[in-house]
């Protein structure tokens, strides 16, 4: 019986300490901190990469100019991705942290009010002159947490987009031309072929194919369908000729050997390893290999150019910075946002092998970072990226893949793929509740 | 995205492979019973004994080439870390995991070192697992003391009710825990840990402990009281002496259990400067690029604290499993 009683207590002590927490997370009101001595600054970038290097730059020249201490934490990616919301509900968060971009991200948060609305210092610092067009679309969110309309939660200062990387070595060893239009690939894949090679680097297992399936669908898409596939705006017709054109050229050219039936297992890095290390020629995927394939390829000769006749790419914004509601030292996290936006963290990050936004082409000074830089600036000024295949429902990304790899290794039809793909689609757009 | 999830199953795999090497010592095992067994023998069986050594049955091969066999797939993930810890990227990239190193390179090791401050880590490592791998045995011999040797009644009930703690999944607990944990206060703070595992692993602790003590003989317990002992010098004098072997059986699996934990540390250690070892293995993979001769080097590094624990206390860990059988 007093066991029993005991357990009562216990239990009704848990819940009371529970309703208090709730409460707790609904009175945090963001009164400012007057004269703030320190900014506590999180980013999950390694510190040797161009970004790390750009955004330490950033922190130097944010506390010369304030005199503010900087609190720095490099985090883990899956720290952040996993306890985000958590942590922002807390005490503990920081006032500006590195986030990543999305409406399963950065929009579920702004919907949940965690994140602070950045209006008034976009309009105060002018960054929306310098984030433009389909950059903007990943720092804005509506109500429901959809990205491309709505308020300012998110400042991005660096772009990604895919390439279509070429090992030149073995295009000249094999005689072959690096590709220029679209039929020129396949012919010089076909070729490949003919000499034994298989042309295509793939890995199914992760992003890599269906980076290149969103590329074949972005050849033939026009912005309404991308508007309606991305951000709900209207019907995805799945019978519509992009995405049939997508999935029959993939299975073509597996069928064809451009692309190995052996790669449905294979990951991202693995992909990147064949490429480095000469297994295959080219490899499409993200700007984001573009440093360590310079830095470990040394010796190859290695370019790049963007999809071959594409008039949208794969890619985005990078990630953003955000400032949780909880900050109590927002205008400092907004100068620093500023100051990773000035033109010298942006040129440091561009000679580092980054992509930035606002750099000064000619202050980058290493010949094939400044090609790559131009490229990136040309797929900006066109308006051409085209964002991710994944980023609809929050399930996508492995819903993806798997029915890629069912059509790599011929378990489904073409047809069984794209009805898979609409299904699961349409189950996750419907379960997030981003439409009426 | 996936990488993370191999990661977390990485450090629970590896530990299993090392216990499992433990278990596959096909020449301790077999000989063991035989010289047991609870009769005298003359020296002449004694010799037909120490024959039966030479004169091994092909049955015999067979099993100890399948314990080899089964030992060696068990240490197989440790083999692979230990081939892809000590090369460089280059050599990786171009020879793939399986290959022997060209030559022996500590870049890995060192960039995990000072990137995320080992020694603060492990310290933060063994101070946790430490304080729980005690807290929870203490806490487990008394719930037992109570529930084994006190046969409180509906004890089955309390003990299935303690072991939802261990049975329900960490993801169930999660969230509660952290509305509860910030409520008072030691959300982002190591003893938030120490307190959760101390609960989790005194669960399993006590179901064991009082399953034992269930049968501890009343006789003898009858024989301390009628010479007027006291519950709690039956506790310390009796009880406690002869449950010591399973105890520190009991510690051991609770250091490396906790030691080995994720989840739960990485969602309420916020800072770099409290997290454990496993998270900080974890921060190594990134969005979309890893490192793996890196993360190779890590996690050798990172099970090695366990490695030599479970051995410096596995001489205990023998006796504690057949202490049963002794008396």
């Amino acid at each position: 019986m007093a066991i029993r009683k005991l357990v009562a207590a216990g239990l009704t002590a848990a819940t009371l300490l529970g309703t208090i927490g709730l409460a707790g997370c609904g009175s945090s009101s963001s009164d400012q901190e007057e004269n703030p001595s320190s900014i506590k600054i999180w980013y999950y970038e390694e510190n040797d990469s161009a970004l790390g290097k750009a955004w330490s730059q950033a922190i130097d020249t944010f506390e010369k100019e304030t005199g503010v201490k900087v609190e720095f934490e490099q985090k883990s990616f899956e720290q952040i991705r996993q306890n985000a919301s958590q942590i922002l509900n807390s005490d503990e968060a920081p006032d500006v942290m590195e986030y990543n971009k999305g409406n399963a991200t950065a929009g579920l948060l702004a919907s949940q009010g965690l994140l602070t609305n950045l209006d008034d210092y976009v309009s105060q610092y002018g960054w929306d002159k310098i984030i433009t067009g389909t950059l903007a679309d990943t720092g804005k969110y509506n109500d429901k947490g959809v990205m491309g309309s709505g308020s300012w939660y998110g400042i991005t200062n660096y772009g990604e987009d895919c390439v279509m990387y070429y090992n030149k070595d073995m295009f000249d060893k094999y005689g072959i031309a690096i590709p220029t239009t679209l039929d020129e690939l396949t012919d010089a894949m076909g070729k490949f072929v003919a000499a034994g090679v298989t042309p295509l680097s793939e890995g199914v297992a992760e992003y890599p194919l269906q980076h290149l399936w969103w590329q074949l669908v972005l050849m033939k898409a026009d912005d309404d369908f991308i508007k309606a596939y991305e951000m709900y705006d209207g019907d995805v017709d799945w019978t519509s000729e992009p995405i049939e054109y997508a999935t029959k050229t993939i299975k073509d050219w597996v069928d064809k050997g451009y692309i190995s039936k052996d790669s449905t297992g294979l990951k991202a890095e693995d992909a990147g390893q064949n490429f480095i290390n000469g297994t295959y020629p080219m490899f499409f995927s993200g700007s984001w290999w573009w440093s360590r394939f310079t830095s470990e390829m040394e010796g190859t000769n290695v370019t790049f150019s963007t999809f071959p006749d594409a008039d949208k790419v794969v890619g985005s914004s990078g990630n953003i910075w955000v400032i949780p509601e909880n900050s109590k030292k927002k205008d400092l996290a907004a100068k620093f946002i500023n100051i990773t936006l000035s033109q010298e963290v942006q040129d440091t990050m561009g000679n580092d092998g980054g992509l930035p936004i606002a750099a000064d082409a000619d202050k980058i000074t290493n010949a094939s970072d400044k090609e790559f830089i131009e490229s990136f600036d040309n797929v900006l000024k066109n308006n051409m990226l085209g964002f991710y295949p994944d980023w609809p429902t929050s399930t996508f990304y492995d819903e993806l893949n798997a029915s890629l790899q069912e059509l790599v290794n011929g378990t489904s039809s073409v047809d069984q793929v794209i009805t898979e793909l609409q299904d699961n689609y349409n189950k996750g757009v419907e379960d997030s509740g981003y439409k009426d | 995205m996936s990488t993370a999830i191999v990661n977390s199953m990485d450090v629970p795999d590896v530990a299993g492979g090392v216990t499992g090497g433990g278990i596959a010592l096909p020449e301790g095992n077999s000989t063991t019973p035989r010289k047991d067994a609870g009769y005298s023998m003359t020296p002449d069986e004694y010799k037909k004994i120490a024959h039966v050594k030479k004169n091994r049955t092909v049955g015999d091969w067979v099993i100890i080439a399948l314990l080899i066999l089964g030992g060696l797939i068990m240490l197989f993930p440790f083999i692979v870390l230990l081939l892809n810890a000590f090369k460089t990227t280059a050599d990786y990239n171009s020879t793939g995991p399986l290959s022997w190193p060209s030559s022996l390179s500590f870049s890995g090791l060192e960039t995990f070192w000072n990137r995320v401050n080992f020694p603060q880590k492990l310290w933060n490592s063994v101070w946790t697992s430490g304080l729980v791998a005690l807290f929870a045995v203490i806490l487990s011999m008394f719930n037992a003391f109570a529930l084994g040797i006190g046969r409180v009644k509906g004890r089955r009930w309390i003990i299935l009710l303690i072991m939802l703690a261990n049975m329900l999944p960490q993801e169930a607990l999660l969230y509660p825990l952290y509305t509860m944990f910030k409520a008072i206060g030691l959300y982002n703070n190591p003893w938030a840990i120490v307190i959760i595992f101390t609960v989790i692993q005194s669960a399993f602790g006590t179901y064991l402990l009082s399953s034992v003590l269930d049968t501890f003989p009343k006789s003898i317990l009858e024989a301390a009281t009628i010479d007027g002992a006291s519950r709690w010098k039956i506790f310390k004098d009796i009880v406690f002496p002869i449950s010591k072997p399973t105890l520190s059986v009991l510690m051991v699996f609770f250091f490396i259990w906790t030691w080995n934990e994720y989840m739960i540390p990485l969602a309420f250690l916020v800072d770099n400067s409290s997290q454990t070892i496993p998270i900080a293995v974890s921060s190594l993979s990134g969005d979309r690029l890893m490192d793996v001769t890196t993360t190779a080097a890590a996690s050798l590094i990172s099970i090695l604290p366990t490695l030599v624990f479970y051995l410096i206390f596995q001489r205990t860990l023998s006796r504690g499993v057949t202490a049963g059988a002794v008396k």
